[in-house]
Formats: structure tokens, C-alpha cells, sequence
């Protein structure tokens, strides 16, 4: 589904279609402000852009269950949930976002399910809730029973309930178009709009828009070995920092224990909370040694630090369909579940590891290793979903202020100050964003309500901001749209230009080459697949500053394939290569700051492991780290500081400039973080 | 896809590249609101999407790669992609059956990519059955299941696995290469109001409390409708639906098993209303019961049995 013809300007146009930007675009059109003008006959012009159609948008893929304290099974209390996230983020969570995210999880839940998810139930008829990964009771005491779920399909329920009422709500939707450009006004101060490629037509859109919201979900394909799916290539993310924005705590990046093997596709982490438990090779249920009381439903990050330091120990297998090959596995036990109940409660898990592995998990232990699956770093915004920059103050006076903070003779990270500058019209929402709930690593249960609870507050945000000035009313003010428009159709005709060139670049005749020859120029396709084994490498589980070293500077001979590459077809309808190009420039850049971020944080919290650094160090890095791109101009400024002072130790970055922001801490001071 | 095998694969892909002009035309022939009522709330006419003509260059392509017998067509398709044809088009995207992008034509049958196996799928040459433009199989043919044994074959044909056929989703204007238009599904789906009808009222919170509670549904009234809440809108089903393929004709198995969903579902308060707007020439009377549609449903939803509950439902209101 596509518009028939664009409108001349928007009100606010929503780039993804899954959990976070369908809540966007329903909790805008439900609000009693949309509704008034509705009322005063003034219809809000919100368009949807999807790189898929809506359906096939990866919130479809979560399995296990989403958050809330409805207490429908045991008796549960939003507090405890409000700690559980702090704790499970090893306190670099905003605590001001997790206690919203807690305080309205219920509400959250309740809504989904009046709107139509099928959720299981009890035996009363009530949303029925199970175990999840660090969500315990009473302030980190026993597990307690708090993710609601639908048998092990919640995401496909969730994003089809979500649809279903956006056709309600007449939604209109732009489907398989690819946001090539996110862009500010030229101070950066106001969203303008974007440009996007309608892949069917093959051509490239202006899309001018007072409001724009960023919810394009995560980057897991900067990884070979991932949970998700093939479009998760971090679009908004590499959207935000190619439009000068920052990106907040990019290096988080949290492995799934259970990937099924070296397929990576996800074993929801139900099967453990169902009795499923991980062995090593010697057959010991190892996670008894590593967390004493939650054992094999410890926190994400916890379990799979547990599994890499068993494969270390040469205590891995072989995935038995590569037995030959590298002992990067562990066994996950689940013979100990009732046959009934594992085909009730866990149907999507049996079914992937029939099709996937051919092995009966009633009978057979399976073949797991930890996967890429959750980026708990994004975009900044705020608990509205608005889109803010971190300002830094010149840290000198500060230093100078207090000797007493430095650390070494510098000023840490953790006493960095500043202030948040919103940038008008623009707001994130879901995996693509950070409001900070997930801190250094999520909790299982936490994603689609993050995105559920913060899409629906950001899509209220929007409509507060429409209804001041709307663009179908007749009293409306206009004068500021000619800037946005001119903003976005100047980038727009740069984008024309490259795909113009794109499709002439190394195009042959049109597809029928010889299929027997590889082709001697570049491949999209190819070089993304280099850069996931190059990301393995570097960062899964856990890095240090060699890993980090390392991948970057491998990572600078990247660009230069990454820019030389074209279309071998000169067919611009449905020309995936395209995508496929502008996808990989996308994830090169995006992974330059994930390995930037990750050097920078000389220390190990949540999902970050630095085995150069091992231990949390809050008196320096209890910080949120804040990176973006330098400008061309400041890059040329910098070296010419370098040169000046030519004994700059040690030398700083020239491509990212990274500041902190402190971490909103209101009800629980940190403290070690032990399961 | 391990890369250090000896055995092989040949993909012969039904590959089509679309006209440049052909976007225009697309472009214009889509749109109609499809919550406008029109005399038939199915739609139909002379712009409707099914009906338009392919126009560009049409051709098969064949490629043969290293495979495994557990490697799956869209591992394949993947390494065809990275390795020797980055053209080669066709939709995929979460690659293990959940999302419902990669509905094509195997060997003449409907189903998913990214759940076929080479060791299901491939056949020795000469025993493909022969499918015509419109994506059928002629009568007589052995069916797709029935592939010759793999093991058999490796040693008379030095490591090949076997040859398979790939297609558009038949019932859909192709688009380009294995890239079908669906939308002709959605659109049907979207006009049988798809969506949960109660009192539409929402929870709101006020100091940590919820004013109101999610609607009661007990075990055995969801499991009336929860294995039709897992279609995920791919397609196969209406591919394998003769009566479909012909167009406007039938609103499809995919738009009746969401209608059915509705009305299975106890929180639901439309349903007479639903079985009134599918009792029609092109609702469910168009089901001739052929029951193709439950082969191969990726989420194991038996389409064909469904299809008569609901006629019988119907009937009997």
C-alpha cells in the first residue's frame, strides 16, 4: 500500500511500523486532542513509512512475553518491577524512565489485550503471566511470575492487534519505502522531514513534515550471528548520527544465551523459564555455579558471560550439524518438560528446533549459543519521546572548580554535567531510541513494553505539538513550511542524483549476466556479511581494547568498498541491491560509534564485558556515554590542534566526539548487581 | 550455509524484470480507499490489481550452488544474492516462518522460502512437474512431496542434490523476479473490518492503579479462535486456492480465516454482523472445498477445515 499522491506537507510522519511506530500513530489519533480537531472537522495528515509492509515488521518475532505487574497469578507490585529494571540495567537506567515504565506496564498490558491480542490465560479468564530473567519480588528476591504472554507468540500478537486497530483508525501507510535521509532545518534545531526511496516505483520521495518520528528498531545485523532479522540494519540510528545528533549508550549491545546454534534464530527464553536448563559438555547444569539463585533465569547478560566462560574452559560442543567444527556451543536440556505441556506453552521453540535442527527437544538436548538480539542504546529522547542534543559545558572550568573529581588528572565521565536541548518535531520511539530504561542490559519482557508505552507517550507528544499549528486548518500558520521544504527537497535531489548514479555505476544487461561468474566489483550483500564476522569478532559478549582497535581500524577499509559500490542492475523497480547498498553504509556507520562508544567505556556493566577492564566502575563511568560524528570542519580543526600541540596523549578521535550525561538516579543508589 | 561441502544445488528461478514504464502505471492503477464502500464491498473492476498484466521481460535463470541437505531455499537464494547474483529479487526477512514475506512457488507448490529444505524440495532433473504461466500444475503430475530420493541421486550426479523450481506466489501479479503483489490479499483482508469490536473502552493509570481490568476470556473460549489468531497474512494459502486465482471472483481463505478469528472470539460483539458481510456470491459461497489451502500453511492452520466451520457457521446463524 502506497499514498496515492503525497501531501505538500504533513503533520507528522511515523518512519517504522512495528510495535513502537504503530503505538506512535494510534496513541496520536486517540488522543483528546486529535480528537477535538476531528471534531472541528480539521483531519490530521500522518502518513506511515515502512522499509516492510506492517506485518512483516520484526516485533512479529518476539516470543516470550511482555512485563507488567498485574499480579494476576501471585501478587506482584510495580515497585518491585521498577527495580528489577534498575538492577537488571546495572543502574545505568534514568530512573525517572524506569519508574514510567513500571508505574504504566499494567495499563500498557490491559490496553493491548482490549484492543485484541489473544493473550493466554488462567483458569478464570484472566491474562495469564509466567517466570521471566530477573523480574523477581520483593526488591530481588524470589522469581516471580510477571510476563504475560500468549502461549510463545506475543510479538505476532502485538503487532497484528496493532495494525488491525491502526486499520480501524484509517492509518495511511507507506509501504516498502527505504528513509534514505532524516532532515533538520539547517541550524539542526526543527525536524523538516525526510527522503525516502519508494522501492516499487524506484523513485526517490520528499516527504515534508512538521513532526518526525524515528521508530526503525534495532541493529542486530551488525552481527553474523543474530537473533534478528534481515532488516534490522540500524537505520535511525545511522539516520540520527548522519543528521549530527548523538546517539546515547550505542555500545550496549545485549546477547540472547539461547540462539539456536549458528543459525542464531531465537529459543525464547520461556523454554528456560518453563524448566528448560543449559549444560555444558560434561553434562553439568554449569549456571548453578555462576548465579547460586536464579541459576539458568539470571539476568541476560549473566548467562551469557556464564556460556562463553564454559566454551572457554573447553567445556563447549560442536554443533552436532557441523560436528567437525568449533566447540562454540552449549546443550539446552529441555527433556525435563512434559511433552503436553512443552507443545502448549512452548510451541514456536519446538518448532523452530524441529525445522532448524532436527532434533525432538522431548528428547534431545539442543544446540545453543548466545546471538546478538537487542541494542539497549539509541536514539536520546526524552520521557516524552522527544529527540534532545546533550550540551556540554567546557569541562576545563569544571575541572578547575573541582580538583578533588579527577581521576588520573581528568575529569571522569561520571561528574560530566550539562543540559538536554530538544529538537523541535523530532521524536524516537522503541529499539531505534533510548530513554534509558534498559541502562547497560534489558530485561526479557521489557522491549515491546518500552516500545508499546513509549510509541503511545511520544504519539501524545506529537499530537500536542499538532494541534498548535495544524496543517489542514484554515486559521493555521504556514510561513515556517517553506524552509522545511526546501530543506528536504535539496536533499532530496542529492539522493536523485546518487541513485541516478547507483543504477548506470557497473549495471550489465539488466540481470541475465552470466550466473556462473562472481562478480568482480563489489557486492552489498557480501560486504555486509563481512562486516557481522567482523563485529563477532570485536564485540560479542565480550571485547577489549585490542578487539576494539582492531575491528576499527579494519573497519576504515570498509568504507571506501562501501562507497564504491553499484547496482548490477539498471532497473530501479524493486531494485533490492539499492537498499542493500545504502543498508551497509548504514550498519559501517553505525559500527564506527559502536566500537568507538565500546572503547570509551573502560569498564564492564550489563551486557558490556571488557576483559581488560572487568569490574563496574561507578566513580568513573556511571554515565550515560553521549557519541556523534565530527563535522568535516571540526575534523579539519582537530587535526590542525594535534598538530599544534603535537604531544596530545592520547591522541582523540577523529571521526566521533563523545560526551556523558549524567544518570537520572531518584529511589535506588547503585549497588552490586549479583543473581 | 557451511561452505567447505561438496554437494549442490540448482535453483532454476522464474525471473521477470518489469518495464520502467510499468512503475507509473502501477503507480496510478494503486490507491482507492479500501474503506470507501463501493456497490460490492469486494471491489473488483477493470484497475483491480490481479487483473493487470505483467509487461516486461520474462526468463528463467539457472544457478547452481553448494548446499547442504538441511540448508534451507532462502539459505540458498541468500548465497546466490552475496556470491554470484545480487539481482536476483525476491522478499525475505525474519527467516524462520514468523514474518510471512517469502511466500513463493516451490517445484509448483505455494509455501514459505525460508521453512523449505533442500532435502524436502529437491528433485532430480526430469521430474519436475511442468507448471504453466499461471503458476498451475497440470493433472496427472506427481506432487511436490514426492521428491526422488536425495540419497539416491548423489552418487549418479557427482554431489548435485537435485534441481528446484521457483516462482511468484501464482494468484498475484508478479512484480519483479520472486516478488509478488500481495496487496490484492491485504486489501481483502483490510475490508472485513479486521479488527476486535467491543466497547472500545481504555485503561487509564492514576496513582499506580488501573481503572479498568482486561476483558475475562477462559482457556476454552480462546482456544475457539487462537490457532486462527496465528496466520500470518503470507499468502500460501490463497496460492493454493484455485477458485483465487481467479481473481474477484473470491475474497480468499486469508481475509475468512481473520473474519472467522473475529468471530470465534468471545470479547468480539460484531458477529452477526461479520457473518452477514462474508455470506456472499464471493464470500464463502465461492469455497468450492477444494482444500488445497491447508497443505502448506506455515503455521499449521488446517485453512481447508476452517473454511467449512465458518460456512457451516454461516449457514446455521
Amino acid at each position: 500500500m502506497s499514498p496515492k499522491r503525497l501531501e505538500d506537507m504533513y503533520d507528522a510522519v511515523i518512519v517504522g511500523a512495528g510495535a513502537a511506530g504503530l503505538s506512535a500513530a494510534l496513541g496520536l489519533l486517540r488522543s483528546p486532542e486529535i480528537e477535538d480537531l476531528k471534531a472541528q472537522g480539521v483531519d490530521p495528515k500522518i502518513l506511515v513509512v515502512s522499509k516492510l509492509q506492517p506485518l512483516r515488521s520484526h516485533t512479529g518475532s518476539a516470543e516470550g512475553g511482555i512485563a507488567a505487574s498485574l499480579g494476576n497469578v501471585e501478587s506482584d507490585d510495580w515497585h518491585w518491577h521498577y527495580y528489577d529494571t534498575i538492577k537488571g540495567g546495572d543502574w545505568l537506567v534514568d530512573q525517572d524512565a524506569a519508574r514510567l515504565l513500571a508505574e504504566y506496564a499494567p495499563e500498557t498490558v490491559i490496553n493491548l489485550e482490549r484492543q485484541g491480542v489473544a493473550f493466554s490465560r488462567t483458569e478464570d479468564g484472566h491474562i495469564a503471566q509466567r517466570r521471566f530473567g530477573g523480574h523477581t519480588r520483593d526488591f530481588g528476591g524470589e522469581p516471580v511470575k510477571r510476563a504475560a504472554y500468549a502461549a510463545d507468540r506475543i510479538g505476532h500478537q502485538i503487532l497484528h492487534t496493532l495494525w488491525q486497530q491502526c486499520v480501524a483508525q484509517g492509518v495511511e501507510f507507506a509501504e516498502e519505502w527505504y528513509v534514505t535521509d532524516l532532515v533538520l532545518t539547517e541550524d539542526g534545531s526543527q525536524a523538516a522531514g525526510i527522503v525516502a526511496l519508494d522501492t516499487h516505483a524506484g523513485k526517490v520521495q520528499a516527504i515534508h513534515a512538521r513532526n518526525v518520528l524515528i521508530a526503525t528498531g534495532g541493529a542486530g545485523r551488525l552481527f553474523h550471528t543474530t537473533s534478528n532479522s534481515w532488516d534490522l540494519t540500524g537505520d535511525g540510528m545511522a539516520l540520527a548520527l548522519a543528521a549530527g545528533l548523538q546517539l546515547e549508550d550505542i555500545e550496549f549491545v545485549q546477547f540472547h544465551p539461547t540462539g539456536l546454534a549458528h543459525t542464531g534464530i531465537l529459543l525464547s527464553e520461556a523454554a528456560r523459564a518453563e524448566g528448560g536448563v543449559l549444560r555444558n559438555a560434561d553434562g553439568e547444569a554449569f549456571m548453578e555455579r555462576y548465579a547460586p539463585e536464579h541459576k539458568d533465569l539470571a539476568a541476560r547478560d549473566v548467562v551469557s558471560r556464564s556460556i562463553m566462560a564454559e566454551i572457554d574452559a573447553g567445556r563447549g560442543v560442536a554443533d552436532p550439524k557441523d560436528p567437525d567444527g568449533p566447540k562454540d556451543c552449549v546443550w539446552l536440556d529441555m527433556t525435563g518438560i512434559a511433552p503436553e505441556h512443552m507443545a502448549e506453552a512452548l510451541p514456536q521453540v519446538v518448532e523452530t528446533i524441529e525445522q532448524y535442527a532436527n532434533l525432538d527437544p522431548a528428547k534431545d538436548w539442543v544446540p545453543i549459543k548466545p546471538t546478538a538480539h537487542y541494542t539497549m542504546g539509541g536514539i536520546p529522547i526524552t520521557t516524552d519521546g522527544e529527540v534532545y542534543r546533550w550540551n556540554e559545558p567546557d569541562n576545563n572550568n569544571l575541572a578547575n572548580a573541582h580538583p578533588e573529581w579527577l581521576i588520573d588528572g581528568v575529569l571522569p565521565p561520571s561528574k560530566a554535567i550539562g543540559d538536554r536541548t530538544v529538537v523541535n518535531g523530532l521524536f524516537a520511539a522503541g529499539e531505534c531510541s533510548c530513554v534509558s530504561v534498559h541502562g547497560a542490559n534489558r530485561l526479557g519482557g521489557n522491549s515491546l513494553l518500552d516500545a508499546c508505552l513509549f510509541g503511545t507517550r511520544a504519539g501524545r507528544t506529537m499530537a500536542a505539538r499538532i494541534t498548535e499549528n495544524p496543517v489542514d486548518s484554515p486559521m493555521g500558520d504556514d510561513s515556517a513550511d517553506e524552509t522545511l521544504i526546501e530543506a528536504v527537497d535539496q536533499t532530496k535531489a542529492r539522493r536523485e542524483t546518487e541513485l541516478a548514479d547507483l543504477l548506470a555505476g557497473n549495471a550489465g544487461s539488466d540481470g541475465d549476466s552470466d550466473a556462473d561468474a562472481l562478480p568482480a566489483d563489489g557486492n552489498p550483500y557480501e560486504l555486509m556479511a563481512r562486516l557481522g564476522s567482523l563485529m563477532d569478532r570485536a564485540l560479542a559478549v565480550r571485547c577489549n581494547a585490542e578487539s576494539i582497535t582492531t575491528a576499527s581500524e579494519h573497519l576504515n577499509t570498509f568504507r571506501p568498498a562501501a562507497e564504491a559500490l553499484r547496482a548490477h542492475s539498471n532497473t530501479a523497480a524493486f531494485n533490492q541491491e539499492i537498499t542493500a547498498i545504502w543498508e551497509v553504509r548504514h550498519l559501517i556507520e553505525l559500527a564506527g560509534a559502536v566500537l568507538a562508544a565500546s572503547g570509551a567505556r573502560e569498564e564492564s556493566r550489563g551486557a558490556m564485558y571488557r576483559t581488560d577492564h572487568p569490574e563496574r566502575d561507578d566513580e568513573r563511568f556511571l554515565a550515560h556515554s553521549m557519541i556523534r560524528l565530527l563535522s568535516p570542519e571540526e575534523q579539519d580543526r582537530l587535526r590542525t590542534a594535534i598538530a599544534e600541540t603535537s604531544e596530545s596523549e592520547p591522541e582523540p578521535s577523529l571521526t566521533h566526539h563523545i560526551s556523558w550525561q549524567p544518570v537520572h538516579i531518584a529511589d535506588y543508589p547503585p549497588k552490586k548487581r549479583e543473581y | 550455509m557451511a561452505e567447505a561441502n561438496n554437494t549442490t544445488v540448482t535453483l532454476q528461478v522464474h525471473r521477470f524484470t518489469p518495464r520502467a514504464e510499468r512503475a507509473e502505471r502501477a503507480e496510478r492503477a494503486r490507491g482507492g480507499s479500501p474503506f470507501a464502500r463501493k456497490s460490492s464491498p469486494f471491489g473488483g473492476g477493470s484497475d483491480s490489481a490481479a487483473r493487470r498484466r505483467p509487461r516486461g521481460k520474462q526468463w528463467v535463470q539457472e544457478y547452481t550452488i553448494p548446499a547442504r541437505p538441511e540448508d534451507t531455499v532462502l539459505d540458498c537464494l541468500l548465497a546466490i544474492k552475496r556470491t554470484m547474483d545480487p539481482t536476483l529479487a525476491f522478499r525475505y526477512s525474519c527467516g524462520h516462518g514468523m514474518c510471512g514475506s517469502d511466500a513463493v512457488s516451490i517445484n509448483g507448490t505455494p509455501t514459505l522460502l525460508c521453512t523449505a529444505s533442500i532435502r524436502d524440495w529437491a528433485k532430480q532433473p526430469g521430474t519436475l512437474p511442468q507448471v504453466d504461466d499461471e503458476g498451475f500444475r497440470h493433472i496427472g503430475d506427481e506432487t511436490a512431496d514426492d521428491a526422488t530420493d536425495i540419497e539416491a541421486g548423489d552418487s549418479a550426479n557427482d554431489g548435485s542434490l537435485g534441481v528446484i523450481e521457483l516462482a511468484p506466489l501464482p494468484g498475484f501479479p508478479p512484480q519483479r523476479d520472486l516478488i509478488a503483489d500481495i496487496d490484492p490479499m491485504l486489501n481483502q483482508i483490510r475490508k472485513l473490518t479486521p479488527y476486535l469490536e467491543a466497547d472500545g473502552v481504555l485503561a487509564t493509570t492514576s496513582e499506580g492503579k488501573v481503572d479498568v481490568f482486561e476483558y475475562l476470556q477462559h482457556p476454552d473460549q480462546l482456544a475457539k479462535y487462537e490457532m486462527l489468531s496465528n496466520c500470518i497474512a503470507c499468502g500460501v494459502c490463497e496460492g493454493s486456492c484455485p477458485v483465487f486465482a481467479g481473481g474477484d471472483a473470491f475474497i480468499g481463505p486469508a481475509a475468512l480465516i481473520w473474519s472467522s478469528r473475529f468471530i470465534n472470539d468471545s470479547r468480539d460483539n460484531k458477529a452477526m454482523d461479520r457473518m452477514d458481510d462474508i455470506d456472499t456470491a464471493d464470500g464463502v459461497a465461492a469455497c468450492q472445498s477444494v482444500r488445497a489451502c491447508s497443505r502448506h500453511c506455515p503455521r499449521g492452520i488446517d485453512v481447508g477445515e476452517e473454511m467449512w466451520q465458518i460456512v457451516a457457521k454461516v449457514r446455521e446463524r
